[in-house]
């Protein structure tokens, strides 16, 4: 039996030994933190990699931390700030660059030009999305961009055969599957450019290519943004295009009463939940006319203030190696950029699940037709200059000429500041 | 000479210092966390900032893009003064709720509750409740004017220009108006019942004992409510970001969410800085004019 006397002499027994061998410990202890971006749901993975790399590396700990969209950006800049970091970070869409652009990230083509086997892992196209005059500042951590969702039953009834071939096919295509206010013809997600595409299958571009001034006041942007309008007007364009960000025209969609749906990959996983409809017979899957698409991957990146950078940069390689992104891309169902383990993905996925397979299968091809994704280091700035004038003009509040005159001024003058 | 004469032996002298003893945890706090950022963030207005960059002064630099180039400025300043000027309104709905549950009114006392039942809840939530309640194709607002005839099509209430602005306001209103209420209705319960016996006696119709007893008497509940209707507006981030993110285009931006994305969207804190700066000064001059207006002297301590 243990005697209160034995309990004691064993707790300061304990007590003693942590606080002697608490100073080895630390001073053997090198620590990174790894922020991610609305990933909490996969906390037994990621806690299990972390363990995994401690395992192998004593003396090594690294914490994690999530954090919700809108929260990331505040969090990390006041980070920054506090000259505190996170030592490596999980970023969406442009944001990255936008870090990069600010010194807020490490240069990894240094590290790349030393380790050639590892560039070599990655999409050499989606790694690009994250250069940033000429250097390397992010690796794809999971991968994706914008496709044709289509509904096959409401295509089958309005006499349509296949998915449509350029952007007046779209509007052609959406206005015969519009019926009142029971269905609409077509819906885009609107966030980070995601709808570009249906502007740059119309030859229009945003920028000239040194990115130095705006290139998309002209007659053919306008001829676009008023057939969109007016194509909004009428119906055949769903005005939740225009004014939802993620719930609102997946949900819609899922909805099973709209015919075509322009978003990227994760956008099957969320109407697939709420529609019923969505079997492998009823939804088409297939790229925007030209084969446009606008890429909003998630990359890793490397604070320019983290302690311990090679650690990060160790950290980083081992969870997009293959069993990490391969562990990821299984239980995801994605595709993570790493060449070797996107390949097996679907080559997995072809069997198990035709239709992810499908939806997946866009997001290797044409990746040198990607658009939308220019290298801006003020991405959020120009974005806000340009798309509450598109915004106004899709929504019949300006028309098209003005809006884009309003916005070529708006966005010259953040051009000229940056 | 005996210890009660020296410096702390003087009454007042000890007063003063149990006074500054007292008010010294709060007015640190109060230093620390309002007067010390503010007065940060207006040197910061003059700068050129962000996390990982050295501040360099550069003047007026902000004011004049504010002022010349940022036409998301005008239209927020714009949105938020439309917001404040919806608070008398409410006031006013709320002194008329107030009179209501402070009459002789059967269940007077549950009418009161009900109304002051949405103050409690989280704006957010508020935010979550209206933005499905305004919806164009489920929303239960659209139902009801579909099926009482008043309209033929959907209304998208929070996606139209038009709309979107006077929609959230109401969400707004919805929100505070039982907290309005309950502030009047103490007011109202504090207004001495001899001065309306004597009003009576002497024959003073209904209405002049309103506009000459009851509303004089409640200009500090006012004054109160107006302040307050001041300071939500400005500060109805939660409420715009949740139901429209301040869309469409600009329809709904206010002060408070275009500071905040200058800021934590665009990585401009010395604009955003420049913004707060300007919103300050306007809720200064507001907060003197409604003190003005309630004669001067709202929440002055009378002495005897």
């Amino acid at each position: 039996m243990i005697t209160r006397r034995t309990l004691l002499k064993t707790a300061a027994a304990a007590a003693a030994t942590s606080v002697i061998s608490a100073p080895a410990i630390g001073q053997g202890t090198k620590k990174i933190t790894f922020l991610t971006w609305n990933i909490i749901d996969q906390k037994e993975l990621i806690e299990g990699w972390i363990k995994r790399f401690q395992s192998t590396r004593p003396g090594v700990e690294v914490e994690w931390l999530d954090k919700k969209g809108p929260e990331f950006a505040p969090f990390y800049q006041t980070q920054l700030a506090a000259g505190t970091p996170p030592d490596v970070i999980n970023t969406q869409g442009a944001l990255g660059l936008e870090y990069a652009a600010q010194g807020a990230l490490l240069d990894l083509s240094p590290l790349f030009a030393r380790e050639a086997a590892t560039k070599a892992r990655y999409d050499a196209n989606y790694l690009g999305n994250w250069m940033f005059e000429g250097k390397n500042y992010m690796v794809p951590f999971y991968i994706t961009k914008t496709l044709l969702f289509y509904n096959k039953p409401m295509f089958a009834k309005a006499g349509l055969a296949g998915p449509p071939k350029n952007f007046d096919e779209i509007l052609a295509f959406a206005q015969k599957m519009t019926s009142g206010e029971i269905a609409s013809g077509f819906m885009t997600l609107n966030f980070d450019w995601l709808y570009w595409p249906l502007f740059a299958m119309s030859g229009v571009d945003l920028v000239t290519p040194d990115l130095k001034k705006t290139a998309f006041n002209t007659p053919k942007a306008i001829e676009v943004v008023d057939k969109l309008a007016k194509a909004t007007q009428s119906g055949a364009i769903n005005k939740i295009s225009w004014t939802g960000r993620w719930v609102e025209p997946n949900g819609a969609f899922g909805a099973g009463n709209v015919g075509m749906l322009h978003a990227h990959s994760p956008a099957y996983f969320f109407f697939k939940g709420q529609g019923s409809w969505v079997t492998p017979e009823t939804l088409g899957v297939a790229h925007m006319p030209g084969n446009y698409a606008t890429p909003n991957s998630h990359g890793l990146g490397i604070s320019k203030g983290s302690k311990n950078p090679e650690l990060a940069w160790d950290f980083v390689k081992f969870i997009t190696d293959n069993a990490q992104a391969g562990e990821l891309a299984t239980r995801r169902k994605l595709v993570t950029g790493n060449v070797a383990v996107d390949q097996a993905t679907l080559a997995k996925l072809a069997n198990d699940d035709p239709t992810v397979y499908q939806v997946l299968k866009t997001q290797l091809e044409h990746t040198d037709k990607m658009t939308g994704n220019w290298r801006f280091g003020n991405d959020t700035r120009i974005k806000e200059a340009f798309w509450p004038e598109l915004q106004s003009a899709l929504l019949g509040r300006k028309d098209a000429k003005s809006a884009l005159a309003d916005a070529d001024r708006r966005m010259s003058r953040e051009l000229t500041r940056s | 000479m005996t210890a009660g004469k020296g410096w702390w032996g003087q009454r007042r002298n000890r007063q003063l210092t149990l006074i500054a003893c007292f008010l010294l945890p709060s007015l640190a706090i109060f230093f620390l966390y309002r007067i010390l950022p503010l007065g940060w963030n207006v040197i910061l207005s003059f700068e050129s900032w962000s996390p990982l960059k050295p501040a360099a002064w550069v003047g007026f630099e902000h004011y004049v893009e504010m002022w010349s180039y940022d036409d998301v400025f005008w239209v927020s300043l714009w949105n938020t003064l439309i917001f404040i000027a919806a608070s008398p309104l409410v006031i006013a709905a709320a002194l008329g709720v107030a009179l209501l549950v402070n009459s002789d009114l059967r269940g007077a006392s549950v009418y009161r509750t009900i109304v002051f039942l949405s103050y409690p809840l989280m704006t957010v939530a508020v935010g979550i409740i209206w933005r499905w309640m305004y919806d164009e194709r489920g929303g239960i607002i659209n139902y009801a004017l579909r099926a009482s005839g008043l309209v033929d099509g959907p209304v998208g209430f929070l996606q139209s220009f038009d709309w979107a602005l006077p929609s959230v306001i109401f969400a707004g209103v919805w929100q505070t108006i039982g907290f309005y209420m309950i502030i009047l209705l103490t007011g109202l319960q504090s207004i001495p019942q001899n001065l309306y016996e004597a009003a009576r006696i002497d024959g003073a119709p209904a209405y002049a004992r309103f506009f000459r007893i009851t509303l004089p008497m409640l200009r500090p509940s006012i004054f109160l409510c107006v302040v307050v209707g001041i300071l939500n507006s400005f500060t109805s981030f939660d409420l715009v970001y949740i139901m429209t993110n301040g869309g469409p285009g600009h329809a709904t931006e206010l002060l408070i969410t275009h500071i905040y994305k200058s800021a934590f969207e665009q990585t401009k804190f010395d604009y955003a800085a420049a913004l707060t700066v300007v919103q300050f000064g306007l809720l200064l001059l507001l907060t003197y004019a409604a003190n003005k207006a309630a004669g001067g002297n709202a929440g002055a301590v009378e002495q005897d």
